[in-house]
């Protein structure tokens, strides 16, 4: 079961006198399984929120389609088992914490006797209870962050998009962010995440997707997208083995501290070769570890090289 | 239809939060304060008796139903001025980033946003007028002991003035997400153009010998929104208890409001924020 399905969504804007178009999205195929945490990477004017956008039909495709919970975006009513946190909310100042939500809920078709105690209940899960009745003029970043988030959670939905949503809020508000994030999962929903600070996509999603200049260029795992494939790292038992000797045109060794040492291979076949080589030689090896860069590397890696392949054409 | 409800509601806390209704009620109560005052102190039976000497009630009614609209029609006319300044910027706040994402997440089609936002403005302006209408209505009533409800209609009729104005309103407010434009386009007709188109209706048509111009004029005339017949003639006829001669404006304006109203909302369901 997919809570979102899109297919070749483009999106172009165009200048007031048609002079200018800048492709913010660029057929983009994506498939996200319920009940998951999706984390959308990429760099400012990627086209993350212009995507979130297009699904929450507050900009129209030029291109393509897309389904939400099995149902076509254009359908509004089916944002009633929506949350949305946009990245700049603005709520009306002269309004309470309380009576943002009431509005909200109002809105989401909630009725009045169930819509205090639901008030009450997110107050509580963001941390604001007390701030309840306080006018949101007077609120801080973080506190609007955490109001958004209840607003976002008013209607009780199964899909969430939450787009920058810990901007603006303390290491101790993140993390209490994060663990109502994985609350919502075991709660079998599904949250959809646009975020700049990627150790914490690291921490909480089951799947990534990088955007770059509106083109998905890399999805999966957490664990899949941080594997680099021809790295490996070699621990040995014996600390007067030189590893860095057995170097050629096709491996490349390096120390990377006390018996052990960084290898780069073209392939599978060259590391098993340089493993029966140190075999025959006697060497003890203790371990063998598939190297894996942080999401931090792996992003900013992958993006230099795009930017590097477009230079070069 | 909830969603409209919950948005007209909201539209109205809007208007007393921004402290516009508080001015409107303010100022509506000070004019009744100031006539209520005038009234009392005011031997109104000696200028009756000198007005009226033979004491006929229709004359006494038409004495009285000129006087009232004597001091509503100015006060009404410089309340729609108000109106239209103080309403310009609802659905532009609307629409600013970061507020209109939110509304749009929600299951609200966007028209029912539009429409909902639409009637809390006219539903705010009703009620400033209603209350102003009812207390002119009163004090003279009471004063002098003739009570004559349909008068309230014309609360009614300026309202219908007012949403005429904001349909026009709501179509710039759409289109540029700005509130100068729909405030300076509302004034132009308010001031100058109506009153021109009416001019031309009533002095200039019959000293025209060119068909095509008579033609394109008389066109003109139907389509720019007559709130000049509206707020003069029909006002008058109105509070003077008369039968309404001609519909023709009423019916051109409410063709207009729809029209406009749903050109709007056609733009907004279009519009990317």
């Amino acid at each position: 079961m997919s809570a979102i399905s899109t297919s070749s969504l483009s999106k172009t804007y165009v200048s007031s006198f048609g002079k200018k178009k800048v492709q913010a999205l660029i057929d983009l195929n994506l498939n996200i399984e319920r009940g998951t945490i999706f984390g959308l990477l990429g760099p400012n004017g990627a086209g993350k929120t212009t995507l979130i956008k297009i699904l929450l039909q507050i900009i129209f495709p030029t291109l393509g389609n897309a389904t939400i919970l099995d149902t076509d975006i254009s359908s509004y009513k089916i944002k009633s088992r929506i949350g949305y946190l946009p990245e700049n909310h603005k709520y009306a100042s002269y309004l309470t914490g309380g009576e943002v939500l009431r509005f909200f809920g109002r809105l989401s078709s909630i009725n009045n006797k169930d819509l205090d105690k639901k008030i009450d209940e997110l107050f509580e899960l963001v941390g604001l209870l007390k701030w309840k009745k306080t006018k949101v003029k007077t609120y801080s970043k973080g506190m609007m962050q955490r109001l958004g988030l209840a607003q976002a959670l008013i209607n009780d939905p199964d899909l969430i998009f939450l787009d920058e949503p810990t901007d603006g809020v303390d290491p101790i508000g993140r993390k209490e962010i994060r663990d109502i994030l994985l609350h919502l999962k075991s709660r079998s929903k599904t949250i959809f995440l646009n975020s700049h600070l990627l150790s914490e996509v690291e921490m909480i999603t089951d799947r990534v997707g990088i955007l770059n200049k509106g083109k998905l260029i890399r999805e999966g795992t957490v664990q899949e997208l941080t594997v680099n494939k021809e790295e490996y790292r070699i621990r040995l038992d014996d600390d007067k083995v030189n590893l860095e000797r057995y170097s050629d045109k096709n491996i490349s060794i390096h120390s990377s501290g006390e018996n052990e040492f960084n290898v780069k291979v073209d392939d599978i076949r060259t590391l098993n070769m340089l493993i029966d080589k140190l075999r025959n030689d006697g060497v003890l090896i203790k371990e063998i570890m598939v190297q894996k860069n942080t999401l931090e590397e792996m992003f900013i890696s992958l993006i230099n090289k795009e930017e590097n392949s477009e230079k070069a054409v | 239809m909830k969603n409209v409800w919950v948005i007209i509601l909201f539209t109205l806390r809007e208007a007393v939060a921004r402290k516009v209704f508080i001015f409107f009620m303010g100022i509506t109560l000070l004019v009744l304060l100031i006539m209520a005052l005038v009234f009392g102190l005011t031997d109104t039976q000696s200028i009756m008796a000198l007005m009226n000497p033979t004491g006929e009630e229709t004359i006494l009614v038409d004495i009285i139903r000129n006087l009232e609209f004597l001091i509503v029609n100015p006060l009404a006319n410089l309340g729609l001025l108000l109106a239209i300044f103080s309403s310009a910027s609802f659905i532009p706040v609307m629409l600013e980033q970061g507020n209109i994402d939110l509304l749009l997440s929600k299951p609200v089609s966007r028209t029912q946003l539009l429409i909902g936002k639409y009637l809390g403005v006219l539903l705010f302006v009703f009620i400033n007028i209603f209350v102003f209408v009812f207390g002119v209505w009163f004090i003279i009533s009471v004063k002098f002991g003739y009570w004559d409800a349909s008068f309230l209609l014309i609360s009614v009729l300026i309202t219908f003035a007012f949403a005429l104005l904001y349909a026009l309103i709501v179509l710039f407010n759409v289109t540029t997400k700005s509130s100068i434009p729909g405030m300076m386009a509302a004034y132009l007709i308010f001031l100058i153009v109506s009153p021109l188109m009416l001019f031309y209706k009533e002095q200039l048509h019959l000293h025209i010998e060119s068909g095509v111009i008579k033609l394109l004029l008389d066109g003109l005339y139907y389509v720019v929104p007559q709130t000049a017949e509206l707020m003069g003639r029909m006002l008058y006829q109105t509070a003077s208890g008369n039968i309404i001669e001609n519909f023709q404006p009423v019916i051109t304006s409410i063709l207009f409001i729809i029209l406009t109203l749903s050109f709007s909302i056609f733009l907004f369901r279009k519009k990317d924020f």
